[in-house]
C-alpha cells in the first residue's frame, strides 16, 4: 500500500499558528505601550525645558536691574539647586561664558538642549545667549528597561499560549485516536458493526454518520451479492441436476438407439438453457462494467419497435394480442441492443397480457434529454413491493412460474442493463388497468425530426 | 457440393473439443486434420494446402490472433475464428486481423457447419453464380422470384415473413437451422432470445405447409433447431 502525501500534524500546525498569532498580538500591544510611553517622556522633557527657560528668562530679566553679575550667578546657582539633571550655560554676545554649571561633561550621554536669547546687564553687553541642557539618560534607561521587559513578556506569553494550544488541540483530538482504534476493530466478516458516535466532537459527527451510512450500503450490497450468487448457483443447479440424473439413468441399462437419442436430445435442450443463462450473465457483467453502447446513425425508434413487433408477430397473433405504437423519436442508439430490450419487453408483455387485449408502446421525449420507451399490457396487478425488484437478476414475482424454459428471469435485468449502457434507467408501474415497463435512453445528439432521417426499414438488408 | 474433397485444419488445444470437431466435420464429409497448439497449427497451415482453417482464439504458446497474423504473410486461406463469449472488442480485432468469420463459444455445431459452407462457397467463387430461385421438395413447389408456394398443386397462403422463413429452410434444405440463426436471417434479430417467437413462427408455417398434407416436410430436431427435408415414411 502506498502512503499518500499527508499534511503535517494538526497539533504542530495549530500550536505554531497560536505562537505566531499571540506573538503578533502581544507585539502590537507592547509596541503601542512602548511608543506611548516614549512619546509621553519626550513631551515631558520638552515641557520641563520650556518651564525652565521661562524661569531663567525671568531670573535674568530681574537680575539685569541689579547690574550685578555675581548676583546673577548666585541666582542661577540657587535655581539649579536640586536639579541634577539640568545645566545652564549663559554666554555674553562675544561668546564668553559668564555662567556654566553642570555642563555637558557632568551630565549623562543623552541630553536635550534648548537655546534662547536672554537680557543681560548693560555692562556685559545687554544681550546674551543661554542654553538649557536637560539630561534624558534616566528616561532613556527607563525606556530601555521597558523595551526588554515588554519583549520578554511577549515572547514568554507567546510560548505559553502556544504550549497551551498544543495541549488543548491534543485534548480536542483525543477522541479521534479512540475512533481510529474503533475503526481498526471493525471486522471485515461482520458487516453489522457500526462506529460509536458518543463522546465524539460535533465536527466529527457528520463524518461518523456518513461512514456508518457507507457501512449500511456495503452491508446491503454484500447481502445482495450473496443472494445473487445463490441465485446463479440455483439457476444452474436445476438443469445440471437434470443432466446428471438423466445421463446416469441412461447409462444404467442397455438402451436402444432411439432411447439414447431421446436422452441426448433432452440433454441438449438443458445444455442450451445453461448456455443461454451464461451468455446473458456475461452480457450483464459486460454492461455492469459501464461499457457504453455503440450508437449508430439516428433512426426512428417507432420503426425499430415495428421491426421487433414483426419478429413477435406470430406469437402475438397466437395470443390474440394487438400492438399499438404511439409517439416517435429519432436518435442514435445501438440498434441491436435496443431491439433486444424491446424484444424482451414484448415477450414479457405477451406472457402476462390478457388474451385479446392491446399492448401499448409509448415513445416520448422527456425534458431532461432522454427518450422514454414504455410497453404497457393489460394484466393482473403486480404488487407494489415487487416493482423496483423486477429488474433484479433472476427475480420473479411468482416463483411458481419459473419453470418455463424459455424464461430464465434475466430478461428485464437485460432491459435495465441496455438502458444503463445508453445512460438511462428502467422502471415499472402497475395498476388494476395493467402494467407498464419503461426504459429511457439518453440522447447524445441534438433532437432530430424523424422526417429528416432516412428510413431503415426492416429487412432492407435481407438477402432476398 | 463437393464436400468430400475439402480439407480442413482445426487448430484447437482442448482435446475434447478437437475430438468432437474432427468427428462431426468428418461425418459432414470433410477431410479434417487437427493441430493441438498454435506452433503446430502455424507450421501445418504454412506447409500444407487447406481449403479452410478453423482457429481457436485462446491457444497456448502462440495465440490465434498472432498465428493468423503470421499465416497471412504467406497464405490467403479462409479462416474461421472461434472466440470466447463477451470478447466483442476481440471479434472486431479478429476480423481486422484477417479472419474471414468468427463464431462465439458455445456455438451450435449446425451453425459451425453452415458458416463453413458459406466460407467455402465464397472461396470457390460459386457464390457469384446465380442462386436457384425455384425449389421442388416432394410435392412442394416454391418460386422465390414470384413469391409463390404450392403444395400438391394447392397454393399456400403465406405471410411475407412465413415466406422468408420457408425460403431460408429451402435454401439450406437438409441442414438443421438453429432458432438463433433463423431469427438473425429472417428478422435480423441478432441476439439469443428468451422468447419462443421462432418456435411459434415455425409452428404457424407448419400448420399451413404440413398439416393439410400427409407427409411432413418441416421437422424439429430437438435441442438443435429445424430442418426441411423429405424423409422416408
Amino acid at each position: 500500500m502506498t502512503t499518500p502525501a499527508t499534511l503535517p500534524s494538526l497539533r504542530g500546525r495549530l500550536s505554531r499558528h497560536f505562537a505566531l498569532q499571540s506573538m503578533l498580538g502581544l507585539g502590537l500591544v507592547c509596541g503601542a505601550v512602548y511608543f506611548v510611553i516614549a512619546l509621553t517622556l519626550s513631551n515631558r522633557q520638552d515641557e520641563t525645558l520650556q518651564q525652565k527657560r521661562a524661569t531663567v528668562m525671568r531670573l535674568l530679566s530681574e537680575a539685569r536691574d541689579a547690574h550685578d553679575v555675581p548676583a546673577i550667578k548666585h541666582m542661577l546657582s540657587d535655581f539649579l539647586t536640586g536639579h541634577d539633571d539640568l545645566s545652564v550655560v549663559v554666554r555674553q554676545s562675544n561668546g564668553e561664558a559668564i555662567f556654566a554649571r553642570n555642563t555637558a561633561g557632568e551630565l549623562g550621554a543623552k541630553t536635550k538642549r534648548l537655546a534662547f536669547v536672554v537680557a543681560l546687564p548693560a555692562e556685559i553687553g545687554d544681550v546674551g545667549r543661554a542654553e538649557l541642557i536637560y539630561d534624558t539618560s534616566k528616561d532613556e534607561a527607563l525606556l530601555t528597561r521597558l523595551w526588554w521587559t515588554l519583549l520578554t513578556a511577549a515572547m514568554v506569553g507567546s510560548l505559553a499560549v502556544s504550549a497551551l494550544g498544543f495541549l488543548l488541540v491534543k485534548k480536542g483530538l483525543a477522541p479521534l485516536d479512540a475512533l481510529a482504534s474503533q475503526t481498526a476493530q471493525l471486522d471485515a466478516r461482520r458487516l453489522d458493526q457500526r462506529l460509536d458516535a458518543s463522546g465524539q466532537p460535533q465536527e466529527v459527527q457528520p463524518l461518523l454518520l456518513q461512514f456508518n451510512a457507507l457501512l449500511d450500503r456495503l452491508q446491503v450490497a454484500y447481502a445482495q451479492m450473496e443472494a445473487f450468487n445463490a441465485d446463479v448457483a440455483h439457476e444452474l443447479n436445476n438443469p445440471l441436476s437434470i443432466l446428471i440424473g438423466s445421463c446416469e439413468v441412461a447409462l444404467r441399462r442397455e438402451r436402444s438407439t432411439a432411447e439414447l437419442h431421446d436422452v441426448l436430445s433432452s440433454n441438449l435442450e438443458d445444455l442450451r438453457r445453461i448456455a443461454a443463462i451464461v451468455a446473458d450473465m456475461l452480457f450483464l457483467s459486460h454492461a455492469e462494467r459501464g461499457v457504453p453502447a455503440r450508437r449508430s446513425a439516428p433512426m426512428s425508434l417507432a420503426d425499430l419497435a415495428t421491426e421487433v413487433i414483426e419478429y413477435h408477430e406470430a406469437a402475438l397473433e397466437e395470443a390474440d394480442l394487438r400492438v399499438e405504437i404511439r409517439g416517435d423519436a429519432c436518435m442514435a442508439v445501438d440498434t441491436g441492443l435496443v431491439r433486444r430490450a424491446l424484444s424482451n419487453l414484448f415477450g414479457n408483455a405477451a406472457r402476462y397480457a390478457e388474451r385479446g387485449s392491446m399492448i401499448g408502446v409509448r415513445i416520448d421525449r422527456t425534458d431532461d434529454g432522454h427518450v422514454a420507451i414504455g410497453v404497457h399490457n393489460k394484466g393482473s396487478l403486480i404488487p407494489q413491493e415487487h416493482l423496483p425488484r423486477l429488474f433484479d437478476r433472476f427475480y420473479r414475482v411468482d416463483p411458481a412460474r419459473s419453470n418455463a424454459s424459455s424464461n430464465h428471469g434475466l430478461g428485464l435485468a437485460i432491459v435495465a442493463a441496455i438502458a444503463k449502457m445508453h445512460g438511462g434507467t428502467a422502471s415499472a408501474d402497475s395498476s388494476e388497468a395493467g402494467s407498464c415497463i419503461q426504459f429511457t435512453l439518453r440522447d447524445v445528439q441534438p433532437a432530430v425530426p424523424c422526417e429528416l432521417v432516412s428510413p431503415q426499414s426492416a429487412g432492407a438488408d435481407q438477402p432476398w | 457440393m463437393q464436400a468430400n474433397t475439402m480439407k480442413l485444419l482445426v487448430v484447437e488445444d482442448e482435446p475434447k473439443a478437437a475430438a468432437y470437431l474432427r468427428k462431426g466435420l468428418s461425418e459432414e464429409g470433410y477431410v479434417v486434420e487437427v493441430a493441438h497448439s498454435g506452433v503446430d497449427g502455424l507450421h501445418m497451415a504454412s506447409v500444407n494446402e487447406y481449403d479452410l482453417v478453423i482457429l481457436d482464439w485462446m491457444l497456448p504458446g502462440i495465440d490465434g490472433l498472432a498465428l493468423l497474423a503470421a499465416l497471412r504473410h504467406t497464405r490467403s486461406v479462409p479462416v474461421l475464428m472461434l472466440t470466447a463469449r463477451g470478447q466483442i472488442e476481440d471479434r472486431v480485432r479478429g476480423l481486422q486481423g484477417g479472419a474471414d468469420d468468427y463464431l462465439v463459444k458455445p456455438f451450435a455445431f449446425s451453425e459451425l457447419v453452415a458458416r463453413i459452407q458459406v466460407l467455402l462457397r465464397r472461396a470457390s467463387g460459386s457464390r457469384n453464380a446465380a442462386e436457384a430461385t425455384q425449389f421442388r421438395v416432394a410435392d412442394l413447389d416454391v418460386d422465390l422470384a414470384r413469391r409463390k408456394a404450392t403444395r400438391g398443386g394447392q397454393r399456400l397462403d403465406l405471410t411475407p415473413k412465413e415466406f422468408s422463413l420457408l425460403a431460408l429452410l429451402l435454401r439450406r434444405q437438409g441442414h438443421v437451422l438453429s432458432r438463433t440463426e433463423i431469427a438473425a436471417q429472417v428478422w435480423d434479430m441478432n441476439f439469443d432470445s428468451e422468447t419462443n417467437v421462432v418456435e411459434v413462427a415455425v409452428r404457424r408455417l407448419r400448420s399451413k405447409l404440413d398439416q393439410p398434407f400427409e407427409r411432413p416436410l418441416l421437422h424439429t430436431v430437438r435441442g438443435v433447431g429445424y430442418v426441411l427435408e423429405e424423409r422416408a415414411a
